[in-house]
């Protein structure tokens, strides 16, 4: 799913007539000062991090003027906030709210039902989660049907909704229902959907996410990496995607880690099938090594793609080698992984003495990938070892090797 | 990056580039034999040269891009193998990052 902040998400209502407060997006604190002016009227400074729950983080604060909005943006902008870091805010017009709700549209994709599911509560302003089951109405939305005006009164009065709300909440709902069809949502969520002391309904929150597979219909919403991430992408992730992106020729995915583990080295790495590359991964991990990426080539991808994310993976700063992990009896023709990187390691290598590599490949084609690879690496001086099924379950002897190559070329001063 | 004369295809991502003065004195035709294998025989020996019959439009929709031809050139034949396989972006993420050199 690819996320969208909240100001994207509003913007997504505006567009289908849902009211959302008056409002702009800040990435210094002069600029929310200037939202905060043109507004006229005390405001909410809310940092856009993809995370529910800001609120109690202290991720959404007020402020009664601009001078003291462009202060709380000071101290918000830059800091981390649930573990993201804050780099934009939406300051909005601070709203009177009288009475909240909640209402949401997901894709129930469970073999039951394999719909839109539409949950509406009385209850908002709180995690959905923490709402007891009796108190939340929900419709499953036939997608050929689409939600009548019928099915959206209908949840209204089943969960609870005063008479003289119905129908303005049914056409709310009406209303994201038709957001989240035309976005090819996942997911949306609008809580609290705010009943203003006005009388008015207001989406006071969006949160909403995109079909991975859809993301290509909606250009204009700047999606670059139509993956499911917890923060903005970086150029590496744009790489990484793009090996992937319109080429559906087995699985080329490369994602980069946190390096907040304590470890002697870094190294690139590059697993088959994602439970042998996990293993691999908490394998390295134990021996005292961190790894500076996760990848996975698998569903036998063609030699061209498996040496792209050779190639990518082995352009990250600070790695010290790269450990080829495959873990599983593949069915996969191995001799394809062996050509993507033995030509990958050929361009590589050179320019790296002493630069370790470990490499484990076993399964279909096994003989000839191996020796594919001793074949192609033999004349390169670099310390290579090769190993096939003998080792496929042995992750700890794999990461003990590749650990005893790092500190040999460690001690060398190259790393 | 060697540049020459000589016969250029393309796959679906990749450039094949095939130097055909190297070829004459070839006598394996390693290429072809992989590309028999590891490939849908894309290449084929045509007077003593590799040689495709296939459009363009046919390459792209057939060749599984194997890379087995230029590893089979370089190891069992003359060398005159190369094959591009660009990505994009990636130069300048190694200047950005330090590690183009």
């Amino acid at each position: 799913m690819a996320r969208l902040y909240e100001y994207q998400g509003k913007e997504l209502l505006r567009g289908e007539g849902i009211p959302v407060p008056d409002g702009g997006v800040a990435a210094c604190p002069r600029e929310a000062g200037d939202i905060a002016r043109r507004i006229g009227r005390p405001v909410a400074v809310k940092v856009q991090i993809w995370a529910g729950g800001r609120g109690k983080a202290g991720g959404v604060r007020f402020a009664e003027d601009p001078a003291e909005a462009e202060s709380v943006a000071g101290e918000l902008l830059g800091t981390r906030v649930m573990g993201f870091e804050v780099r934009k805010l939406l300051v909005e017009e601070k709203l009177e709210i009288e009475r909240e709700f909640y209402v949401g549209l997901v894709v129930d994709s469970s073999r039951e039902v394999r719909a839109p599911v539409m949950i509406f509560s009385c209850h908002g302003g709180v995690e959905i989660e923490d709402v007891p089951e009796g108190k939340l109405a929900k419709v499953v939305v036939d997608i050929l049907l689409g939600l009548r005006p019928f099915h959206a009164l209908n949840l209204a009065r089943k969960a609870g909704v005063p008479r003289h709300l119905l129908e303005a909440v049914a056409d709310f709902n009406s209303r994201l229902y038709r957001v989240f069809r035309k976005w090819d949502c996942r997911t949306i969520e609008v809580n609290p959907l705010a009943l203003t002391k006005g009388g008015g309904l207001v989406a006071a929150d969006c949160r909403a996410a995109v079909d991975d597979s859809s993301v290509y219909r909606h250009p204009e919403l700047g999606i670059r990496v139509a993956r499911e991430s917890s923060c903005e992408p970086t150029d590496f992730d744009e790489i990484a995607y793009s090996i992937e992106e319109g080429d559906l020729r087995g699985t080329g995915y490369v994602a980069q880690m946190s390096q907040d583990l304590d470890a002697i080295a870094t190294v690139a790495y590059h697993g088959i099938g994602g439970g042998g590359a996990i293993l691999g991964v908490d394998a390295l991990n134990k021996a005292g090594l961190r790894v500076a990426n996760y990848a996975d080539t698998s569903g036998n991808p063609p030699a061209s793609k498996v040496y792209r994310v050779v190639k990518l993976i082995l352009s990250q700063p600070g790695i010290h080698g790269y450990c080829l992990g495959g873990f599983v009896m593949a069915n996969q023709e191995q001799w394809h992984h062996a050509h993507g990187i033995v030509k990958a390691l050929r361009e590589e290598l050179p320019r790296r003495p002493g630069f370790p590599v470990v490499l484990v490949l076993c399964g279909n084609k096994e003989r000839e990938a191996l020796d594919i690879l001793r074949e192609g690496l033999a004349d390169l001086p670099n310390p290579v070892e090769i190993y096939g099924r003998e080792h496929v379950y042995d992750t700890g002897f794999i990461a003990h090797r590749m650990r005893a190559l790092v500190e040999d070329y460690l001690k060398v001063g190259r790393g | 990056m060697r540049r020459h004369a000589g016969m250029r295809f393309e796959e679906r991502t990749i450039r094949v580039s095939i130097d055909e003065e190297r070829c004459d004195g070839c006598k394996t035709h390693a290429c072809v034999e992989a590309c028999q294998r590891f490939d849908r025989g894309v290449l084929r020996l045509v007077d003593g040269r590799p040689r495709v019959l296939l459009s363009g439009e046919e390459l792209k929709r057939l060749g599984t891009e194997c890379l087995a031809c230029e590893f089979a050139c370089r190891h069992r034949g003359r060398g005159a193998i190369t094959i591009e396989v660009p990505i994009a972006g990636l130069d300048a993420y190694r200047k950005r990052h330090g590690t183009d050199k």
